[in-house]
This record gives structure tokens, sequence and C-alpha cells, in this order.
């Protein structure tokens, strides 16, 4: 995993034709449909296979796919809330794990995207872009972008 | 010839939080709502953590006096000023929120009240052009585009 990511052109992320919505932790995370790569249950995760920080593994395609829990706030959780019930797979061909997940739900049409303000946007930040959603507003990231924040907790936690 | 006015210019004066006051240029504050909608937005700065829709643009809320304080403050009430603000001159105007305990307070600003920034919170370099004097208090004028830009973070 690459611990740096580079932010996504806006035309790329225009480009984006479908979105799944990742509930975690109440908060509303959108990724390119297409980098969810299949869709298990929690009742999957293989527990006893683990690397640092992940919650255990599943396999699927004749491979381990790390598994990971991530609060709403992309925190690392070393436990598995009770709501958590979804687990996509996602990968964008370089990276590959799992995602534990209140739900998984894909959007019918491509949100209205809006740039995140400058003065909100954190070094690193894994927000893409903001998305309209008809409640509210969603966070657009990628795989890529979840990769290097995890890849960057392992990094800190090793110190 | 006609005789100079002692006033200078006009201001609004906001109520950032029960203590802190600032001011904005006369035609910086463009709206003010008094029970604002703001929407939570995770993995942002802890004193610019919501947004808020306004004429089809998701615009920053951004709650200053946290900002100086460096933790979150309380407010009997929150409202949201909409402030608008250039990056250059005849830029196209850009927007953004900040988070107020009242209803602004028009004043006309005169050259002989300019003082010195308050010396605490030591933050204020950061986010404030210049300042003028009030009665017995300093209240900075805001750089909107530092605070809206990258310069808090």
């Amino acid at each position: 995993m690459n611990e740096r990511a580079q932010p996504m052109a806006w035309a790329d992320l225009q480009a984006i034709p479908a979105f799944a919505v990742l509930t975690l932790g109440g908060r509303r995370w959108l990724l390119p449909q297409t980098e969810i790569r299949t869709l298990e249950s929690v009742l999957d995760i293989d527990r006893e296979v683990r690397i640092p920080h992940s919650v255990g593994a599943v396999a699927f395609a004749d491979q381990w796919w790390p598994v990971y829990c991530l609060s709403g706030e992309l925190q690392v959780l070393p436990q598995i809330p009770d709501e958590r019930r979804a687990c996509p797979l996602l990968t964008n061909g370089a990276d590959r794990f799992g995602l534990i997940c209140e739900r998984v739900d894909g959007l019918a049409k491509p949100p209205r995207l809006f740039a995140l303000p400058v003065c909100m946007t954190l070094p690193d930040s894994p927000i893409q872009a903001l998305a309209w959603l008809d409640d509210g507003l969603g966070c657009v990231t990628t795989t890529e972008h979840l990769a290097a924040l995890l890849a960057a907790a392992v990094e800190t936690a090793d110190g | 010839m006609a005789e100079a006015s002692p006033w200078d210019s006009s201001a609004w004066i906001l109520a950032l939080d029960g203590q802190r006051s600032a001011a904005v240029g006369e035609r910086e504050l463009v709206h003010l709502i008094e029970t604002p909608t703001l929407l939570e937005v995770p993995c942002t700065p802890a004193y610019c953590r919501q947004a808020l829709v306004w004429n089809d643009a998701v615009l920053p809320a951004m709650d200053l006096a946290a900002w100086l304080h460096g933790q979150p403050v309380q407010r009997w009430r929150t409202l949201a000023g909409v402030f608008a603000y250039q990056t250059r001159p005849r830029a196209m105007p850009q927007y953004g929120v900040l988070l107020l305990a009242g209803i602004p307070v028009r004043a006309r600003v005169a050259d002989e009240q300019a003082c010195e920034l308050p010396k605490k919170p030591g933050k204020w370099r950061k986010a404030a052009i210049s300042c003028f004097q009030q009665g017995d208090r300093p209240i900075p004028i805001l750089d909107l585009p530092r605070i809206f830009g990258s310069s808090l973070l």
C-alpha cells in the first residue's frame, strides 16, 4: 500500500459513472462502484487471519483479503461494532482489502459533486469531493486513498 | 471645500462567542441565517467541521472562536453569517460562513480608532489585517481570504 495518494483531478471525478455509498459510523462515504469487487457478510470474516490493524480476512478468488474496520472519521477500530453487517471487498488493481460497513447502497445516478473547501482540507485528506445526496452530504474517496490512510496508520503504529 | 467626514468606513461587528468580537467591511457580510442547517463533514479541522448549502454551493462553516481558543466553544445560540471575499482584485467573489453568537452590529470606524491587535491569543495575527478600538475593546478586522484559504490549517 502506498502511503501517499495524489488528489484526483476534478475531470476524473466527474467522469466516474456510478458510485456506491458505504455507511461507516453513520457517515456516508462514496466510492467508485467499479472498485467494489463483491459484497461479503461479516459472518464470512475469518478473525484468526490477521495483519496489523485488520480485524480478520476473507477468502475470495483464491486469495486472502485483509479486512479493516474504520470509524466514520476513518480511524482504525480494533473491534467490529454490532451494527456493522456488510463487508465490501475493494480493489483498484494495486490495493485490495475489505471494509466493514453498516450498509452499502448503490446510487441510481451520479450525485452532484462539490469541491471540498480549501479551509476544510487537511493534509493528505481522503476526501476528494463532497457529494450532494437526497438528505445531506457524503464524502467521495477511493480505494487508493483508503489504502494510503491504512498504510499511514500501520506506519504510525510501528513508530 | 467640503469638510472631511470623521467617519472613514462602515463595518459589521461580529460576536464570535460570548467574549470575542471581530469586524468585517460593510460589503463583506452578504447574508445572515438565524437557524442554519449545518452539515457535518468528517476528516476536517476541528474548527471547520460543518458546511452549509447556500445558493447552490457548499460553503465551509468556520468556527473562528474555536480556532482562537484551540477548543470547541459553547454559544447560547448559533447564527451563520455568509461572507463574500476576493482573493485578488477583480476576481469573482467567493463565499464562506462564520459561526456567530449574535446578530452583527453596524459601526462607523474612523482612522483615529486604529490600534494594535490583541496580544492574546497570538493567533489573531494570522486571521486579522488590522484592528480598531471601540470603547475599551480592540476589534480585529478579519482577513477573510486568509481565513477561508489554507492559512489556518
